[in-house]
This record gives C-alpha cells, sequence and structure tokens, in this order.
C-alpha cells in the first residue's frame, strides 16, 4: 500500500516536473517579446542574450502616441464592436429559430453553415474585394464589417443553437399560454436565460474579428487598418524597431489575454461550436 | 441570411469563368479556362504540393503533441488550470502578433535562437533563408499556435470517458499503452475526426502565419495555395483566375476530409 502511494506521488511529481518545463518552453517566445518591449537597442542585440537590463517605457510610449497605434486601436473598436452589434442579435434569431424547429428541418442547415466554415477565406476575400473596389468602398468600415460579419455569423450561430437548446422548450410553451406573442416569449422569456451565451457569443466574436488579418490586409488602407495590419506592416523587418514592435504586439495582446481569463469557463464550447457535444 | 453567405461564393464561382483583371475595362468570358490553365500550371502544383506537406506535418505534430499534453493534464491531479490557461495563451493570442514573437526568436543574428548558439560558437543555419528549414519552422509555428486547441478538445473528450470501462481493463491487467490504445483511442474516434478535419481545413486556408514568417519564401519554397491565390488576386489583380484557384482549394478541402472521416470511422468500426 505505502510503495504505492509513493509511486503514486513521484508520478506527479514527475507529470508536474515535465509539464512546467514544456510550458515554459512553450512561453519563451512571449516571454522574450516582453523583455525585448522594456529594453534599449543596446541591449536587445546582444550576444549572449541578456536577460537582465534596465527596463524602459520609452518604446510602449513611442508606438502608441507616436507611431498611431492609439488610432490603430480605435480603428480595431469600431470594427469589432461593428461586427457584434449586427452579428449576435441576427445570429442569436436564427439560433433561436433553428433550436425550436424540428430537428429533421435544422439539421441540413446547420450543417451548411458548417461547411461554410470549411471555406477557404481566401474565396471569400476576393468577392468583398471586387465588390469593394467597384462600389468604391475599399478603406471603409461597413465592407470590412460586412464582410466579418459573414464569416462569423456560422459560428454565433452554432455557438448560440447550442445554448438555446439547453433551455427547455416547456418554457416557450407556458409563455404561449401565457399570451405571450413569440416574439414576447424570446424577449421576455427566452433572451434573460441565454444571457451567459449571449456574453460567450459577443466575446468570442470580438476575438474573431479583433484577430482577423486577411480581410482586414484586403480591405483596409491608410484610413481604416486595424491592429494586426499595422504590426504586420512595421513588425519584422527593420530590427533597429524590434524595441517598439515588440511593445506593440505585447500591446495588442493583453486585451486578448483579459477577455480569455474572462471566458475561459466556455473555451471549449466557444472554440468547438458546439460540433463535438452536437 | 442565406444571401449574405452564399452570395460570396456564387460570386466567385460566377468570377472564376472570367478572364478578368481588376482595373482593366473589359471581361472576357473564357468559361473553364482559368481551371485549364492552373492546373497545366508548374507552380500551382508545387504550391499545392507544399500546402500538402505543410498541412499534414503540422497536423501530425500538433495531434501527437496535443494528445499526450492532454494526456499529462488529465492524469495530473492539481495545478490542472494553471497549466491549462498558460498552454493555451499562443493560441488565443492575435495570430500575427503570436507569428511575430516566433519570428524574432528565429531571425538570423540578432533572434534568440542565434544569438544564444553564438554564445557558444555555434554555427545554426538561417533557419527562415533555407527553404528546408523554412518550412520546418512554418510547420513549428502552426504547432506552436494550434496544438492549444487540439489539447483543449482532446483534455475535454477524455473528461467524459466512461471510468467503469478503464477499470475493468486494469484489472483484466492492461498495461497504461494498451489502454490507451485499445479503450481510450476508440472512444475519442469522433472527436479525434472533429479535430484533425478542423485543423486541415485551417491549414490549407492558414495564411497570417506565412506571410508574416517567410511570406512565401525563400523563393516560393513556403508559397501555399493561400499564399498563391493571395499573390494572384491581390498583388497581380487576376481576380478571375485566383477565383478558379480558390474554388480548386475548397474541392480539395472537401474531398481529403471526406477521405478522412470515412476511412478513420470505418476503420474503428470493424473492430
Amino acid at each position: 500500500m505505502n510503495t504505492d502511494r509513493m509511486s503514486q506521488v513521484r508520478n506527479q511529481t514527475l507529470l508536474f516536473i515535465g509539464l512546467a518545463v514544456f510550458t515554459l518552453l512553450n512561453l519563451v517566445p512571449l516571454i522574450w517579446a516582453a523583455l525585448t518591449s522594456f529594453k534599449n537597442p543596446a541591449d536587445a542585440f546582444t550576444v549572449p542574450p541578456t536577460i537582465i537590463f534596465e527596463p524602459t517605457f520609452e518604446y510602449h510610449r513611442q508606438v502608441w502616441l507616436e507611431r498611431g497605434f492609439v488610432h490603430y486601436l480605435i480603428n480595431s473598436l469600431i470594427v469589432s464592436a461593428g461586427t457584434v452589434l449586427i452579428s449576435v442579435p441576427i445570429g442569436s434569431l436564427a439560433a433561436y429559430a433553428l433550436s425550436r424547429m424540428p430537428q429533421r428541418r435544422a439539421s441540413p442547415i446547420l450543417f451548411a453553415l458548417f461547411t461554410i466554415r470549411m471555406f477557404p477565406h481566401m474565396l471569400l476575400a476576393i468577392p468583398f474585394f471586387v465588390m469593394g473596389s467597384f462600389l468604391n468602398m475599399i478603406d471603409t468600415y461597413p465592407l470590412l464589417i460586412m464582410a466579418l460579419v459573414a464569416i462569423n455569423q456560422p459560428f454565433t450561430i452554432w455557438l448560440m443553437y447550442s445554448f438555446f437548446l439547453d433551455i427547455p422548450r416547456e418554457l416557450d410553451e407556458a409563455a404561449a399560454i401565457d399570451g405571450c406573442s413569440p416574439w414576447q416569449t424570446f424577449r421576455i422569456v427566452i433572451l434573460p436565460l441565454a444571457r451567459p451565451g449571449l456574453t460567450v457569443a459577443a466575446l468570442f466574436s470580438l476575438l474573431l474579428s479583433y484577430n482577423e488579418f486577411l480581410f482586414a490586409l484586403v480591405l483596409t488602407g491608410i484610413r481604416t487598418k486595424t491592429l494586426p495590419v499595422a504590426i504586420a506592416s512595421f513588425g519584422g523587418e527593420d530590427v533597429s524597431d524590434w524595441s517598439i514592435s515588440a511593445a506593440g504586439a505585447i500591446g495588442i495582446m493583453m486585451p486578448i489575454v483579459l477577455i480569455m481569463i474572462f471566458v475561459q469557463r466556455h473555451l471549449v464550447r466557444g472554440l468547438t461550436i458546439g460540433a463535438v457535444k452536437g | 441570411m442565406a444571401v449574405v453567405l452564399l452570395w460570396p461564393l456564387g460570386y466567385a464561382v460566377y468570377l472564376s469563368t472570367f478572364d478578368y483583371h481588376l482595373g482593366s475595362p473589359g471581361m472576357r468570358f473564357v468559361g473553364l479556362a482559368n481551371y485549364a490553365q492552373l492546373l497545366s500550371e508548374a507552380r500551382f502544383w508545387q504550391s499545392l504540393w507544399t500546402t500538402i506537406g505543410i498541412a499534414f506535418g503540422s497536423v501530425a505534430v500538433e495531434f501527437g503533441l496535443g494528445f499526450a499534453l492532454a494526456l499529462a493534464l488529465y492524469r495530473l491531479t492539481f495545478s490542472t488550470r494553471v497549466f491549462m490557461i498558460l498552454l493555451f495563451l499562443p493560441h488565443i493570442i492575435t495570430p500575427v502578433v503570436a507569428t511575430l514573437f516566433l519570428k524574432w526568436i528565429l531571425t538570423s543574428n540578432w533572434g534568440l535562437i542565434d544569438a544564444t548558439l553564438a554564445t557558444f560558437n555555434i554555427n545554426p543555419p538561417d533557419w527562415l533563408g533555407n527553404p528546408m528549414w523554412a518550412r520546418v519552422c512554418v510547420v513549428l509555428a502552426d504547432a506552436w499556435i494550434f496544438t492549444p486547441f487540439v489539447m483543449l478538445v482532446l483534455y475535454a473528450a477524455l473528461q467524459t470517458l466512461d471510468q467503469a470501462q478503464i477499470e475493468a481493463a486494469k484489472i483484466d491487467g492492461a498495461g497504461s499503452w494498451r489502454i490507451i490504445r485499445h479503450v481510450v483511442l476508440p472512444s475519442l474516434v469522433p472527436v479525434i475526426v472533429f479535430t484533425v478535419s478542423v485543423r486541415l481545413m485551417d491549414v490549407f486556408r492558414f495564411f497570417d502565419t506565412i506571410y508574416v514568417l517567410t511570406g512565401g519564401g525563400p523563393g516560393t519554397a513556403t508559397e501555399t495555395i493561400t499564399m498563391y491565390t493571395y499573390q494572384l488576386g491581390f498583388q497581380l489583380l487576376q481576380v478571375g483566375k485566383a477565383s478558379a484557384l480558390g474554388i480548386i482549394t475548397l474541392v480539395i478541402v472537401a474531398a481529403i476530409i471526406a477521405t478522412f472521416s470515412s476511412v478513420l470511422q470505418r476503420g474503428y468500426g470493424r473492430n
């Protein structure tokens, strides 16, 4: 018995150490970038690399105030907020309708939505690009928001669908007996119950549109450039700008880390759009 | 709703039958000529093989590593959540940013790896400048970003395993390997099909990482189909041909996934 317990403890310790080492190695790029963002160029390019140096906030200040990142942040926020405000309400209406349909009729639609996730984004970007140039809408917010809603929508619907399914149908029936119209039922009875789902859908859409690169790259210009496009455009090339771009990159990352801590309970569901459970 | 989603696809199919340079006045209907031209082109086939190589390489790494991590977390009885969050960070940060982090590590001479190796007087290869290493770096970059996803999904699936079955196998004297092979893996098949399919779809369209890390280079060593489509559509503005390439990609992805899931399901269905 005792040897059993001891081998148990030993196994756990080995597992812990193994995971800890792996995690640390895994985070090296991140830690390195964070350190670089506080380094003067003189400290950033040394052989061997330095870990001890005099930190400076200069580059964090520069990237946001002098390199226009505040402007790009505002663009990112407008675009993400626009996407969320359009795709969550429409998505939850559609998802509610699907969840109250007979399974037989709902599943082909759900399957179609899932296949849309399979589309190469490149294939969707081309029509938006062509249409945008026709209508002279390249470098405007509505075009990018529309494109992001289009790629975001299947995801929102799937996610909300899995939340609505968990709300028992009896509630709808009870509301109907009490004289609610379908719309009132949805608004007064169902929506409040689905609030956690709405929050998750909104936050995930926010992440998706905040992180999106391809559409932002081809559909924006000087005026509406978002953060990922901005960081990519002056990120890697010029070595002397490392500290500045590291500061920018770390800055872009921060809101996401906060959101992630907030949604971690729902991560699996959000990331797999309910398909595992499906 | 359906219009918003299907319109771009329909329009892309429509565009793919025209010889159309954005900015030039006319569109000329050419039927399937764009497709024929692509299929007879060495650059297309090269980008296709590059894509397949990178796709299967990274999915293999991600799956192996992700499964190992999921099992480790499943066995660990404490501080699982902390590991989970830390391991998950690379996946959740903006892909462009994540790739930049890697680029700073891999850059020749000044990158962390080279600077460290130089300290020990080791002369490293040019990671991103050598065609073979550039491909390896792209695979590793994708693995860095997406292993956490595979890990999380498999971990969630492990939680739903039937403990009684595992206990029974233990009593029958099965070792850990045999339990994993004969009890754990079979019950995970649907989840495995799901994860691998999703990952294959994603790798076939992934763009940010290659764009930032190598830009398709050196030469065309890491030019995937997506990169080639981008070149055609947004640099050369041949939107007709680019659309055709996009449609071909879609067909290939659909075919691979259909084959993969039917083979795996049938293979396990027999046992």
